[in-house]
């Protein structure tokens, strides 16, 4: 067990510093983001006294190996554009996205699995057949035009849900919240669907693939001849039996729908760290996209870890396998 | 099990229903969304356009400007040269702090020298370059002691932010957190966090008369879709930047009210007339060494085979106006002399012809595609035009992020890019675009095309230093109709911005800088 938390860290580490030079380089490549944030009727001396001050008129590996040591001594910089420290930068607007994707997976497994083992049990059902129509939808259908559709619809239209921002907050052990209030739910849940869509779909997919798989197994007939109730036949021996599939997918997932919700967050306005990496690549505010290039490779670590140990507590083959 | 389901479904509904929002809103309160806001609460942190609006809400400027951009009282009641490198600017008494103290020259002197020792990339000290020192001669009186003469100081003032001396030695964090955001502004700072709203509410002490909101709220909503369906849905009394689309939907929509106007900004074409071009032309597809722009015959001809027409109504569905100088001609030192651009493309193709190229050349040409609203359909559309006069132009559109870096380093042939000028005065413009590009003189710094002409520098330096408006004038006057007919840079056409907001709710009289202050906003009198 520990030799395997070893093997990710170092996993990590390596893709941690292969990603901040690939960042490095392309901001180096492109220009110097002086060039893109100053002032038209800035004069010569200003520009060169602001590439001076920035350190860009140094040698790349120069700038690099000087970003490495403030890392290594836990500073990650300031922001060019907002000169606050890019951590507290992310983290304040961290809890934004963690609760939107959150709410997401989670609308998207409640919706989804059951929905998918639903058209697997009963695959030629004309409530099956509807059913896979709908998921075809789901992962096909750009996210930006179902978000303006549902801002549309509920916001303008109907005048239902607000179309958009956060709306306020409840603090939970510190944390801004949505979710803690009807109101804040009234903000939440319109973004929540539109970024839970696409997962849905994959969920009914993997679930009902799974499900086919399964009704024909051994373990089912043996169990129906058991005289188990048909509840207990597919809500305890299928279920548990297609979710390794579906633990993989929902972890894999939930890391981009946290890391790249950007398009959902803009639509619905959405105050998370999508929206701030984006406006970060475009004035090239270096500390910030390599700050938060590392936290998602750090999540997606994390994420996968627990996926891994979540196989162990669900087939006890992994278990005996990793112990012995 | 979708028994259930449908519970659930039914449950879920009933709970969306009940906490379904009144979008009412206070009479006394306005919400505006706006497409961007500041990066800092600290107003000497950045040149940022969309800083400037919010801030000037908190602060007060030491010299102001109307919505044309013509210089007026603010904190500074007067100023006059008192010799040639000293401007007296006398200060307004009994202008309070939302903290209560008094502002003083103190304050002012304080606030100037603050700038270069705080400011960021968007470095403000482009406002601060002439300034050699500042003088307080008592409470009320300040002078500036300049680099030489320093005719455009009050303009370059309109952005010089006055906080209070008392906040010492503080960043932007201090700002942010509201702490040394303390102005003299028709609104107090409650709370703001980057990208997020802006929360003011009333100074009703305000030296020119409390504003008419109690509270106000600048949401960022950069999205012009989700902006325009805030404003539809109610979440907003008013929104900036309307995409034109949905200006051609809005007009016919009773719910709304839209209010258009000129912006600062204008598309203008820039031809490389350095002696090789960075990227060659092509004539019959092989490179040729000639640089054609370098051919007054052939820039001429470019300019003529522009339908401007064409571009304001059809490309920018109608958010334009063509133009014939690089910025209104109504602004300080601009030319209502110069006739309006002809478009005639037989004339365009004999000059071609003359000029020695009677079958057109290839050549590349650059442009941004998100810097201002239509810039890359206008780059398209001139692509096109000029494809009629015989040219093959391949027009690429580029992220500014991309863009700006390579054309600083000089890396385009011919180039479309947007200029505002910001200051309303010409030598902004013309001193950076059109003049020799000198670092030593602080001049030309955006004049990537080689162009260098000895009169209009003459022009452009003796301007500098005449400190006599109406003589000021007259000398930038005539930098614009030189340089224009010259076709230095060929102006195509004005972005036009549109405001929106609930039909009959507010009056609002949109600024040529494009400012939405909610102190120049007031409701319809019922």
């Amino acid at each position: 067990m520990f030799g395997f938390f070893i093997q990710r860290i170092v996993q990590a580490a390596i893709v941690v510093v292969a990603m901040s030079i690939l960042v490095f380089v392309g901001v180096y490549a492109i220009g110097n983001p002086i060039d893109v944030m100053i002032d038209p009727a800035a004069t010569q001396e200003i520009r060169d006294n602001l590439i001076r001050q920035y350190g860009f008129d140094r040698p790349l590996y120069e700038q690099y190996f000087v970003f490495v040591g403030n890392v290594l001594q836990g500073d990650f910089g300031q922001s060019f554009i907002y000169r606050v420290p890019v951590l507290d930068l992310i983290f304040s607007r961290l809890p934004a996205t963690f609760e939107l994707a959150l709410g997401a997976m989670l609308l998207a497994s409640v919706v989804g699995i059951p929905l998918g083992i639903w058209a697997g049990y009963r695959p030629h059902a004309f409530s099956s057949k509807a059913i896979m129509t709908l998921s075809i939808l789901g992962f096909s259908l750009p996210t930006f035009w179902v978000g303006l559709l549902l801002v549309m619809t509920f916001a303008v239209q109907l005048h239902w849900l607000p179309s958009g921002g956060r709306g306020p907050t409840s603090d939970l052990l510190g944390v801004p919240l949505s979710f803690l209030t009807p109101t804040g739910w009234s903000y939440l849940i319109l973004p929540a669907f539109n970024l839970a869509l696409f997962n849905m779909g994959l969920l009914i997919r993997l679930a009902r693939a799974g499900t086919l798989e399964a009704m024909s197994s051994d373990y089912v007939r043996f169990a129906r001849a058991q005289g188990l109730k048909e509840s207990k036949v597919v809500g305890l021996h299928v279920l548990k039996n297609i979710s390794i599939p579906i633990v993989t997918v929902f972890g894999l997932e939930f890391g981009s729908t946290l890391a790249f919700a950007v398009v959902t967050e803009t639509i619905f306005n959405w105050p998370g760290v999508g929206k701030l990496i984006i406006d970060s690549i475009m004035v090239l505010d270096r500390p910030v996209m390599v700050a938060y290039l590392i936290l998602v490779v750090l999540l997606f670590v994390i994420i996968n870890l627990v996926v891994d140990l979540l196989y162990g507590v669900l087939d006890p083959r992994i278990r005996a396998r990793r112990s012995a | 099990m979708l028994f259930r389901k449908n519970a659930i479904l039914a449950i879920t509904l009933a709970l969306i229903g009940s906490t379904t929002l009144s979008s009412a809103v206070l009479a006394d309160d306005l919400t505006v969304g706006v497409r961007a806001g500041p990066d800092s609460i600290d107003p000497h942190w950045s040149t940022l356009g969309s800083q400037a609006e919010s801030l000037r809400h908190i602060f007060d400027t030491l010299v102001g400007v109307d919505k044309d951009l013509q210089l007026q009282p603010a904190i500074a009641t007067s100023w006059t040269p008192v010799d040639d490198d000293t401007w007296e600017f006398k200060i307004r008494e009994g202008v309070k702090f939302h903290g209560g103290s008094d502002l003083t020259a103190e304050d002012v002197k304080f606030s100037i020298d603050r700038i270069p020792l705080v400011t960021g990339p968007m470095s403000m000290t482009i406002y601060t370059k002439s300034v050699e020192s500042v003088e307080v001669i008592d409470d009320y009186t300040v002078h500036v002691h300049t680099k030489g003469a320093a005719a455009t100081l009050p303009n370059d003032f309109i952005r010089m932010f006055i906080v209070s001396s008392e906040i010492g030695t503080v960043g932007n964090e201090e700002f942010n957190s509201g702490a040394a955001a303390i102005g003299t502004g028709p609104y107090k700072f409650v709370s703001w966090e980057p990208k997020g709203d802006l929360v003011l509410e009333r100074n009703a002490d305000y030296w020119g008369g409390a504003p008419h909101w109690e509270n106000v709220v600048r949401k960022e909503i950069p999205n012009d879709a989700s902006r325009v369906a805030a404003l539809q849905s109610g979440e907003v009394d008013l929104i900036n930047y309307v995409p034109a689309t949905d200006y051609a939907a809005m007009q016919n929509d009773s719910r709304l009210d839209t209010f258009i106007a000129d912006s600062v900004y204008i598309l203008n074409i820039t031809p490389s007339v350095k002696d090789t071009l960075p990227v060659k032309a092509k004539v019959d597809g092989v490179e040729i060494d000639a640089n054609p722009f370098q051919d007054l015959r052939v820039r001429e001809a470019m300019d003529l085979a522009i339908n401007r027409e064409i571009l304001s109504d059809v490309v920018l569905e109608g958010l334009g106006k063509p133009a014939n100088q690089l910025m209104p001609a109504t602004f300080f030192g601009g030319s209502t002399d110069l006739p309006a651009r002809e478009y005639d493309l037989e004339r365009a193709k004999a000059l071609l012809a003359e000029a020695g190229y009677p079958n057109g050349f290839e050549v590349d040409f650059a442009c941004t595609n998100n810097r201002l609203p239509g810039d890359a359909a206008v780059c398209e559309a001139l692509s096109q035009m000029w494809a009629r006069a015989g040219l093959t132009v391949n027009a690429n559109a580029l992220n500014g992020t991309v863009f700006f870096p390579a054309q600083q380093a000089g890396e385009f042939s011919l180039w479309l890019s947007g200029w505002g000028t910001l200051t309303g005065e010409a030598s902004y413009t013309y001193g950076s675009l059109v003049h020799t590009a000198d670092p030593e003189k602080g001049l030309g710094a955006f004049n990537k095309s080689g162009y260098s002409n000895a009169e209009i520098d003459a022009l452009l330096e003796e301007g500098a230093r005449t400190l006599d408006d109406t003589a000021r004038a007259a000398l930038y006057k005539q930098v614009t109709e030189l340089s224009m007919n010259d076709r230095v840079l060929i102006p195509t056409v004005v972005i036009q911005t549109v405001w929106a907001a609930k039909a009959d709710t507010l009056t609002f009289e949109p600024r040529v800088d494009q400012e939405t202050l909610a102190q120049l906003i007031e409701p319809v009198a019922q």
